[in-house]
C-alpha cells in the first residue's frame, strides 16, 4: 500500500506492506537506524519515536496509524539539544543502543513537566530499559536538562 | 533456499573448549538447536519459508536438571566425550567417561591429595569420608547448599552477523567479543588456514558474555558459501534468550572453623549446568571452583566442580563468570558461620582474609592484596559498627580471577598527518574500549587524545589478542600499549607491543597460577523486609572494587553501576524458567531486567593506589551484590538458599531468629 509519512519534518511517500510496523519502515525504507528493535513487544523502549510529541513504541505500531501525524526520531533531534548535551556531559551511555529512546522519552517528560525530581524521572523512564545499567547517570543528566 | 544437515556434512565439528557441536544437527539436543537454515531475499520471506519446513522427530530421553544429569542412570546427552584444538581450551579437560560430566575441576591442598575417591560425587549429602579428616581441627562446621538459576544476558542489540565469501576467503562481520578465537574456530570448521578467514567487529549494543566464540557465524558462513551471496542473520529476542545462558549451578559449601573463628577447612562441591554443549562451561566450572574458596586463608581446601551436560540451551560466559554462583554460596556460609560462632560477620572475615604474601589454595602467592580495605569500606558504607545493630545489614567480599594464561598484542602506527592509529582486537561492547585505548595510548605516547584514533577490530589488520572478556582488556592493553609506544619511539613509524601472562591450573589438584592478578571487591546492603509480603526494600546498596589506577573515571563509574545493577537483578528477580526443557519466559515481559525504578539505592566507589597496576573493572561489582543482599535478608531471619530472592521465597524461608548472643557471651 502507498502511504505518506511525515518524519522529522519531511514528507515521504512510501510503498509498504500493510502489516509493516513503523520501526521497520523507518529503518528499512528511510534508513533511520536510531529506533532499534530489542524486545519486539513494546516493553523496552529502544524503538521509541515521538508521534505528535508523545513517545510511542514503534515496534508495535502499525505504520498506517502514523499517517498524517508528526513522527520524530532521534535523527530529528538537533545536535545542540539540551537533553542530548546533558547526556553527553554526564557520560550517560555505554553501548548507546537504548539512548535514542531514552533521549526522546526524556524530552517528553521535560515537556510535560514530569522531570521535577530524580524519583519522578526514574518513574517516567520505567519503560526504557538499559542493560549496561547507565540509569544513575541518565537520571542525573535529565535532572540537569529539566528547567 | 533450505539448507539441511546434508548440505553441511563435510564441515568439521567445533566448540571452543570441547568440539561437541556441528553446524546443523540431525540430533537436536535442546530446544533451539539449529537443524536447518532458510535463506531468502528478505527476512519476511525467510520467516514464511521457515514455517513451511516439516520436521519429523524421534523422541529420546532427556535430562534437564544438573543434579539428575550426574546420576549413573541419567541419559547421556553426548555418547562420547571430545576435546578441542582451539586456543580457547587453555587447560586439560577432565571428562568423566560414561557420565554427563564433560569436565571436572578439582582443588586439593597438599595434605588432601592421593586419596582413594569416587570420580564423581552424585549425592548432595555425600558424607565425604575420604576427606573428612580435613575438618578434624574444626570446632564448628557449617554445611549448606545454595542454588543459582540460569539467567539471560539480554544485550539490547541481538546477535547480528553478515558473512560473504570473496575468492575462497570467508569474511564475517559480526558482534563478537572473541574475534581471533572465532577466526580460528571458523577456519577449523571450513578447513581453511586462519589467514583465509577475516572477522570484522563493529561496536556492539552490549554483550555481557553472550557474544563469545561461535554463535550464529558458522551457519551464516555455511549458508553464504552455499548460496554464493552475502547472508545476514539477526536473531529475534526469543532466539537470543535460547542462544546462550548463564549457567545454573548448585553449590554445596562446608566450612570448618575453630572456636576462635579461624577457618581451618573448606570443602566445596559445584554442579554447573552447561546445557547441551560445553561452550566455555569447563572454564566457568574452574573459575567458579576457586572463586568459591574466597579471599581467605584456609589450610585445607578441597573443591570438586563438575561441568554437566543437560538438554537445556548452552551455558556460556556471563558477566561474573562463575564467581557469581559460588560467591553467593560461600559468602552466605561465612555469615552462617559467624552466627554459629556468635561473632561479628565482618570481624570473622577480617580474621581470615588473605593478606599480602599469603598463599591461596592454588599455591600461588597473593600480591597487591586489598581485601581488608575493601571490606572495611563496604561495612562502613552501611553503618556497620562494632557491637552495633546488625538487623538488615549485610556484607560480602570476594576475589575473581582474570583469564590466565593470557596474551595481548597491539600496534601503534604513526600516520602522515601526525596522528597515531591504535590497532587492537579489543572489541567495543559498550564498555568503552575505544575511549580506554585512546586514553592509554595518549598517555604512553605523551600526546593529546585528539591525536589518537582507534581502528575497528578486523583480524586482517589488528594483531592477536586472547579476547575481550574476563575484565582483562584494560589491564592487558595498558601494558601492551606501553611497550608499543616504546617500540614506536625506537623504530619511528610502527610500534609493536606484546605481553604474555603464563599460568593456569592443574585440573586434578588446582595447583598453579589461577590469575596473574586479582579482581577484588566487596559489597554491602542495608534493607528492610516486609514480613507480610516478603518484599525487600533496599535502602542502601554499596560496592567497592579495587581499580589499581583508574584510566577513565566516568567509564569506571559506569562499569561499577552496571555491574551492581546486573547483580541486583540476579539477587532479586532474574531467572530463566523452563518447562520440559523449553524456556517459558524468553521475552522481556516475563523475564524482567532492572529498570530505572530499581536503582535508587545504589552507591559505589573504586579503590586506587599510587603506582599500582591498572586493573579491570568490568564485573568485579557483580558477584558480591547477591550475597550482600542475601546476608542482609538473612540477618532478619530469612534464610533463602535459592536465587533470586523473590517475595515468595523470602516468606518461605522465614525462620525464627535465635536470640543473638550478647557481646559478653560471645567473648567468653
Amino acid at each position: 500500500m502507498t502511504i505518506s509519512l511525515r518524519v522529522n519534518g519531511r514528507v515521504h511517500d512510501l510503498d509498504v506492506e500493510p502489516e509493516a510496523m513503523l520501526v521497520d519502515v523507518l529503518r528499512e525504507h528511510l534508513g533511520l537506524t536510531g529506533p532499534r528493535v530489542t524486545c519486539g513487544v513494546g516493553l523496552c523502549g529502544t524503538c521509541t519515536v515521538l508521534i505528535d510529541g508523545e513517545p510511542v513504541s514503534a515496534c508495535i505500531m502499525m505504520t498506517a496509524l502514523a499517517e498524517g501525524r508528526e513522527i520524530t526520531s532521534i535523527e530529528g533531534v538537533a545536535d545542540d539539544d539540551p537533553v542530548v548535551a546533558a547526556f553527553d556531559r554526564h557520560h550517560a551511555f555505554q553501548c548507546g543502543f537504548c539512548i535514542p529512546g531514552m533521549v526522546l522519552t526524556a524530552r517528553n517528560l521535560i515537556d510535560r513537566g514530569q522531570a521535577g525530581s530524580a524519583r519522578e524521572i526514574r518513574e517516567g523512564l520505567g519503560g526504557n530499559l538499559c542493560r549496561c545499567g547507565c540509569y544513575v547517570k541518565i537520571v542525573e543528566a535529565i535532572e540537569e536538562a529539566a528547567p | 533456499m533450505l539448507i539441511t544437515p546434508d548440505d553441511v556434512e563435510g564441515l568439521t565439528r567445533f566448540g571452543c573448549q570441547i568440539a561437541d557441536q556441528v553446524v546443523l544437527t540431525r540430533e537436536p539436543r535442546f530446544v533451539g538447536d539449529a537443524i536447518a537454515a532458510v535463506v531468502a531475499p528478505s527476512a519476511e520471506a525467510a520467516r514464511v519459508a521457515a514455517r513451511l519446513v516439516q520436521v519429523s522427530y524421534e523422541e529420546t530421553p532427556a535430562v534437564f536438571d544438573h543434579l539428575e544429569a550426574v546420576r549413573p542412570d541419567a541419559p547421556l546427552v553426548h555418547r562420547r566425550h571430545a576435546g578441542s584444538d582451539s586456543d580457547s581450551a587453555y587447560f586439560a579437560m577432565r571428562p568423566q567417561d560414561g557420565t554427563n560430566v564433560c569436565h571436572r575441576f578439582r582443588i586439593r591442598t597438599p595434605q588432601l591429595r592421593g586419596r582413594e575417591e569416587p570420580a564423581v560425587i552424585v549425592d548432595l549429602d555425600d558424607p565425604d569420608d575420604a576427606l573428612a579428616d580435613a575438618f578434624d581441627e574444626a570446632d564448628v562446621v557449617v554445611d549448606e547448599v545454595f542454588h543459582t538459576p540460569a539467567a539471560a544476558h539480554v544485550p539490547m542489540e541481538p546477535h547480528a552477523t553478515t558473512a560473504l565469501w570473496v575468492d575462497g576467503r570467508l569474511e564475517v562481520t559480526t558482534g563478537t567479543q572473541t574475534p581471533f578465537n572465532l577466526r580460528q574456530d571458523l577456519a577449523g570448521i571450513f578447513g581453511l588456514p586462519v589467514e583465509s578467514v577475516r572477522v570484522v567487529v563493529p561496536p556492539m549494543g552490549g554483550a555481557f558474555g553472550a557474544k563469545t566464540f561461535v554463535r550464529t557465524e558458522a551457519v551464516v558462513a555455511a549458508a553464504a558459501r552455499i548460496v554464493g551471496r552475502p547472508v545476514r542473520c539477526v536473531l529475534d529476542r526469543d532466539e537470543v534468550f535460547g542462544e546462550l545462558t548463564r549457567h545454573a549451578a548448585t553449590v554445596r559449601v562446608k566450612l570448618g572453623a575453630r572456636a576462635d573463628g579461624t577457618f581451618v577447612a573448606k570443602r566445596l562441591w559445584a554442579y554447573v549446568n552447561t546445557g547441551a554443549y560445553a561452550d566455555c562451561g569447563p572454564g566457568v566450572a574452574q573459575k567458579l571452583g576457586y572463586a568459591g574458596v574466597g579471599p581467605y586463608r584456609i589450610e585445607h581446601v578441597a573443591v570438586d566442580s563438575y561441568c554437566v551436560y543437560t538438554n537445556l540451551p548452552p551455558g556460556g560466559a556471563f558477566r561474573g563468570y562463575g564467581a557469581m554462583q559460588s560467591v553467593w554460596a560461600s559468602e552466605r556460609v561465612v555469615d552462617l558461620m559467624a552466627e554459629r560462632l556468635g561473632v561479628d560477620a565482618v570481624e570473622l572475615r577480617r580474621r581470615n582474609l588473605l593478606r599480602e604474601g599469603d598463599r591461596f589454595c592454588t599455591g600461588e602467592t597473593m600480591h597487591d592484596v586489598r581485601f581488608e580495605e575493601l571490606l572495611d569500606a563496604a561495612a562502613a558504607a552501611v553503618g556497620w559498627s562494632r557491637g552495633g545493630e546488625r538487623s538488615g545489614l549485610g556484607v560480602a567480599v570476594m576475589l575473581k580471577g582474570m583469564q590466565t594464561p593470557s596474551r595481548a598484542e597491539v600496534r601503534i602506527v604513526s600516520m602522515p598527518d601526525g596522528r597515531f592509529e591504535v590497532q587492537s582486537a579489543t572489541a567495543d561492547i559498550g564498555q568503552g574500549a575505544t575511549e580506554m585505548l585512546t586514553r592509554l595510548a595518549a598517555r604512553h605516547l605523551g600526546c593529546g587524545v585528539e591525536r589518537v584514533v582507534v581502528c575497528t577490530p578486523d583480524t586482517d589488520r589488528v594483531p592477536y589478542d586472547t579476547r575481550t572478556t574476563s575484565s582483562r582488556s584494560t589491564h592487558m592493553m595498558d601494558r601492551a600499549l606501553q611497550e608499543a609506544a616504546r617500540d614506536l619511539a625506537r623504530h619511528g613509524s610502527v610500534g609493536h607491543g606484546h605481553v604474555t601472562d603464563e599460568g593456569g591450573l592443574d585440573p586434578d589438584t588446582g595447583e598453579g597460577v589461577a590469575s596473574s592478578h586479582w579482581h577484588q571487591g566487596a559489597a554491602s546492603a542495608r534493607l528492610r523486609v516486609d514480613d507480610e509480603t516478603g518484599i525487600i526494600d533496599l535502602e542502601d546498596l554499596y560496592a567497592i572494587s579495587y581499580a589499581g589506577r583508574v584510566v577513565n573515571p566516568h567509564g569506571a563509574e559506569l562499569q561499577q553501576e552496571g555491574s551492581m545493577i546486573l547483580g541486583l537483578g540476579t539477587a532479586l528477580f532474574e531467572e530463566l524458567q523452563f518447562e520440559g526443557g523449553q524456556i517459558v519466559n524468553p521475552n522481556l515481559s516475563d523475564y524482567n531486567i532492572p529498570s530505572s525504578v530499581d536503582v535508587a539505592a545504589i552507591r559505589h566507589s573504586v579503590l586506587e593506589h599510587e603506582g599500582a597496576q591498572v586493573h579491570g573493572l568490568g564485573e568485579t561489582a557483580v558477584p558480591p551484590v547477591p550475597p550482600a543482599i542475601g546476608n542482609a535478608v538473612g540477618s532478619l531471619g530469612y534464610r533463602v538458599r535459592r536465587l533470586p530472592l523473590t517475595p515468595e521465597r523470602v516468606l518461605d524461608a522465614a525462620e525464627p531468629v535465635k536470640a543473638r548472643p550478647t557481646r559478653s557471651e560471645a567473648d567468653r
